[in-house]
């Protein structure tokens, strides 16, 4: 029976860039900045990377198909390099990819990298797919706010919460993350926001409104990865190992079978039941979260489905505080997708920076008094037909 | 043919307004600088950005095709979408009908669909005569108001209850306006001229015709549904005819505007609808000449309630811009957000195609129902592929489970309202939302199904159509 991934990876390095609307900046750029990063962060010789992984989700931005923009931008000596993509989890998917070829004994040295130039795009939000596919004669071309929008009218219904208190507490996490992106010199968004500019803001997707959204950023992030053995014999003591990574795909139940009632993420409750198996912890063991955010509903919603609030009792955790930096179990140290950015193919790897960065106490003003376990949670496509990834990261020992 | 010798008649009628009316005093008032415009009272139905000749037709022939299976399908427009691309073909699609039935698309002037219902009531079989209009006209124009857009419908059987007792035709290449290739809005010419000849040298004449082969006599005549080559000529015909009896063709002027192709059939619906048992009624359709029927009501005929109904069921607004650009008079800049490719590719719409413009989904040997079709069910406890037998979903009641307007993805007419609709049957598909009234939508709404443009390729001239979900009820414009 398989016995999982807990303490058989280490992370040994990580790079993150500045995230943001870096019009100066091209993929390259993106990408060896946060590899070198990393790499110095390591400690080893770039020629003893093995393997790597690329994730990055719109391949019509710039980047470019294949495995081909990473080994070029490193130049990467004929070792294997692939792509991964799974919609916003693809930064998570690379360091799943990495992780498992470490543990399953196949390579050393193995480099996770997630990069995106959103900003190439011309305009602001995500772009639309362009497929001419069979689902395109049926299914809306919704935006990105307008699919998690989705998710609010039907929290209300299910809970018999007001509108109006679930606006507020949307206002919360924003205005939490705000706080701590001004705090996070690499953060796109570094500006403490007043709740009243939160709730009067112009509306994107009813009733999400212009700061319930994450801001849409270029950025790269990278891991490297080794055995805790190999780690060791680097030097480093006590290293940061992955407790577990779990991935929750859709299968078409929620959108296509009767059951579902729109409210809640199946996909991150199945993946975090997972994580915390494999990792041996409750949720109640975390010390801090690093949350998909795409939209101020979307953490409110992941609060319950990861375990850290009672169902339908979100709105009233959030409004207490409990997910601020000083309250009990503090959610986008970093300021989250909403404030440190969302360049899609890197926040995965970004979130598993921050948490790399408070397990050993480098987060400088953000800094977190007792760090034993972050969770890590990546959310792709929409509530309706979503990929999630939760991973557990912590110290060997 | 006289009275007694009527065989064939109409069985059914439908007829179709798009929600959103224009206030034509609206329109006047953003003319008023240039004192161009035209008719400044009523209202003027206007299509919304996804509904096109088809959908309306589509639309008007759900009522009347609900209890009769067509095995001849005729659509008549002189605003067809498409130039190569069969309309009945679709509209067969659309309504899920056999494909074995005969189609026919008819066009040229806006007399067709009286001429095709004429050929019908001559020919045999069970047919459905089909009709929508979105013209396009100029800004400015007298037409742009005067014209509405809507859709109608017929279907013709052997027994129908409003049978077909006389006729006359009169072809006549007669020019009050045109459209063509070169010049795709109507090019009309002096009011004065129409108004002195029309009615004296092609309408006049083939309805005394028409009264003449049914035996009868214009005092018989109990409802009218004569069109009017302009507004206003009604009285003039009137006079020269000698028909006193209330002319429902220039209600439906006043109240939607002029349908074109599609005036006709709706306004005989009206005709039916104030009808007794007995009652005689007179039909004419203008345009390159003129067709007059003259049916005695011998029977029900279903559908004419409705689209009485349909003329009040709307939604006023007083938008002149909106107008202007619904009705492609502007071409408003929606940004790079706008830009995005909508190519079809045809392998994919002749794999897919007509389940998604008949709303086919299918249902599981378990007896669940899904949309779309898949090999292997989404049913949680399904282990393996399963055949599928095939469910319409349009006619399905349905309510909201989630919703949203979004103000950030490209409409045409935003927001773009959208959300997952379960219906009554288990099935349950993320859906474009349309016709949003004053109120918008809400989690647990009822919604019924309409047909609309999915998509629209402006830079290739294509379009795919499926299925939107509507307010069950549409309000109902004050009096």
């Amino acid at each position: 029976m398989a016995s999982g991934i807990k303490d058989r990876v280490a992370i040994i390095g990580m790079g993150c860039t500045v995230f943001g609307e870096l019009w100066d900046k091209g993929p390259e750029d993106l990408i060896v900045e946060a590899f070198e990063e990393a790499l110095a962060d390591a400690g080893i010789a770039r020629g003893q990377i093995n393997a790597a992984w690329v994730g990055n989700a719109l391949d019509d931005i710039n980047i470019g198909n294949s495995a081909l923009p990473l080994a070029h931008a490193l130049r990467l000596k004929s070792i294997p390099v692939s792509r991964v993509e799974n919609m916003c989890a693809t930064g998570t998917e690379a360091l799943r990819a990495a992780t498992y070829a470490i543990a399953a004994g196949a390579v050393d040295f193995a480099v996770a990298l997630g990069v995106e130039k959103l900003k190439d795009t011309g305009y602001g939000g995500l772009p639309l797919r362009t497929k001419g596919l069979a689902n395109d004669l049926w299914m809306p071309y919704g935006s990105a706010p307008g699919t998690f929008a989705q998710l609010a009218g039907a929290y209300t219904a299910r809970h018999g919460a007001s509108s109006e208190d679930l606006k507020r507490a949307m206002a919360h996490v924003s205005w939490k993350s705000h706080r701590n992106g001004a705090l996070n010199a690499k953060a796109h968004l570094r500006k403490a926001v007043d709740m009243e500019t939160i709730l009067n803001a112009p509306m994107i997707a009813n009733p999400l409104g212009l700061f319930d959204c994450c801001g849409v950023s270029d950025g790269a992030a990278c891991a490297i990865v080794t055995t805790p053995e190999i780690a060791k014999g680097l030097g480093i003591a006590n290293p940061v190992t992955v407790k577990a990574i779990q991935l929750s795909v859709s299968h078409g139940w929620e959108a296509s079978y009767h059951e579902w009632d729109g409210s809640s993420i199946r996909n991150t409750q199945e993946a975090a039941k997972r994580a915390y198996a494999e990792a041996g912890i409750s949720a109640h063991d975390l010390s801090m979260t690093e949350v998909h955010d795409c939209f101020s509903i979307t953490e409110l919603v992941t609060m319950e489905d990861l375990g850290l609030s009672a169902e339908g009792s979100a709105i009233f955790d959030i409004l207490d505080g409990r997910y601020d930096n000083n309250g009990a179990m503090p959610c986008q140290t970093d300021g989250g997708l909403k404030c440190f950015g969302h360049p899609v193919g890197a926040s995965g790897l970004r979130m598993a920076y921050e948490v790399y960065s408070q397990l050993l106490g480098r987060a400088g003003d953000r800094q977190l008094a007792n760090v034993d376990f972050g969770l890590t949670h990546n959310l792709g496509g929409q509530p309706a037909n979503s990929v999630a990834a939760v991973s557990i990261l912590g110290r060997l020992n | 043919m006289g009275q007694d010798t009527g065989k064939r008649g109409i069985a059914s009628v439908g007829g179709y307004l798009p929600l959103l009316r224009l206030d034509r005093s609206a329109a006047s008032k953003g003319l008023q600088f240039s004192g161009l415009g035209g008719r400044n009272a009523g209202y003027r139905s206007t299509a919304g950005w996804d509904e096109d000749a088809l959908t309306m037709a589509a639309e008007a022939s759900r009522h009347s095709t609900s209890t009769v299976a067509p095995t001849r399908i005729c659509f008549a427009s002189t605003s067809s979408p498409f130039i190569e691309r069969g309309h009945a073909s679709m509209l067969l699609e659309a309504l899920a009908l056999p494909a074995n039935a005969r189609t026919i698309d008819v066009s040229g002037n806006r007399r067709c669909a009286v001429s095709a219902l004429l050929d019908a009531l001559l020919g045999q079989g069970d047919t459905l005569i089909a009709s929508g209009e979105k013209r396009p006209v100029r800004a400015g124009s007298a037409f742009h108001t005067a014209w509405g857009d809507g859709g109608s419908a017929a279907v013709v059987t052997d027994d129908g209850g409003a049978a077909l007792i006389g006729y006359a035709s009169l072809a006549r290449d007669y020019v009050d306006l045109y459209s063509s290739r070169e010049h795709p809005t109507p090019y009309a010419c002096e009011e004065r001229f129409v108004k002195e000849t029309a009615t004296r040298d092609v309408i006049a004449p083939t309805i005394k015709a028409a009264l003449a082969d049914a035996g009868v006599t214009s005092a018989d005549i109990a409802h009218a549904a004569i069109c009017e080559p302009l507004p206003g000529m009604w009285r003039d015909i009137s006079k020269a005819t000698g028909i006193t009896a209330p002319n429902h063709a220039s209600d439906l002027s006043a109240a939607a505007g002029d349908l074109g192709a599609a005036h006709p059939l709706f306004a005989l619906a009206l005709a039916l609808d104030a009808a007794q048992p007995g009652d005689i009624i007179l039909l004419a359709g203008f345009g390159s000449g003129c067709d007059t029927l003259i049916f005695k009501v011998i029977g029900a005929v279903a559908g004419a309630a409705k689209a009485r109904a349909a003329l009040t069921q709307g939604l006023v607004f007083a938008d002149y811009v909106r107008f202007l650009s619904l009705t492609g008079t502007i071409d408003l800049d929606w940004g790079i957000r706008s830009e995005f490719e909508q190519k079809t590719q045809a392998t994919v719409l002749e794999r897919y195609g007509r389940d998604m413009i008949g709303f086919i989904g299918g249902r599981d040997t378990k007896g669940n129902v899904q949309f779309p079709k898949s090999r292997i069910p989404v049913r949680p406890d399904a282990d393996g592929p399963e055949p599928m037998e095939d469910m319409r979903l349009a006619d399905v009641p349905a309510k909201l489970v989630s919703v949203t307007a979004d103000r950030l993805n490209f409409t045409p007419d935003p927001p773009f309202w959208f959300g997952l609709v379960q219906f009554e049957n288990g099935a349950r598909v993320m859906m474009e939302f349309t016709d949003a009234d004053a109120d918008g939508f809400k989690v647990g709404d009822s919604v019924s199904m309409r047909l609309r443009i999915k998509s629209r390729d402006k830079r290739r001239g294509f379009r795919t159509y499926f299925w939107k979900a509507a307010p069950a009820l549409r309000p109902i414009m004050e009096a």
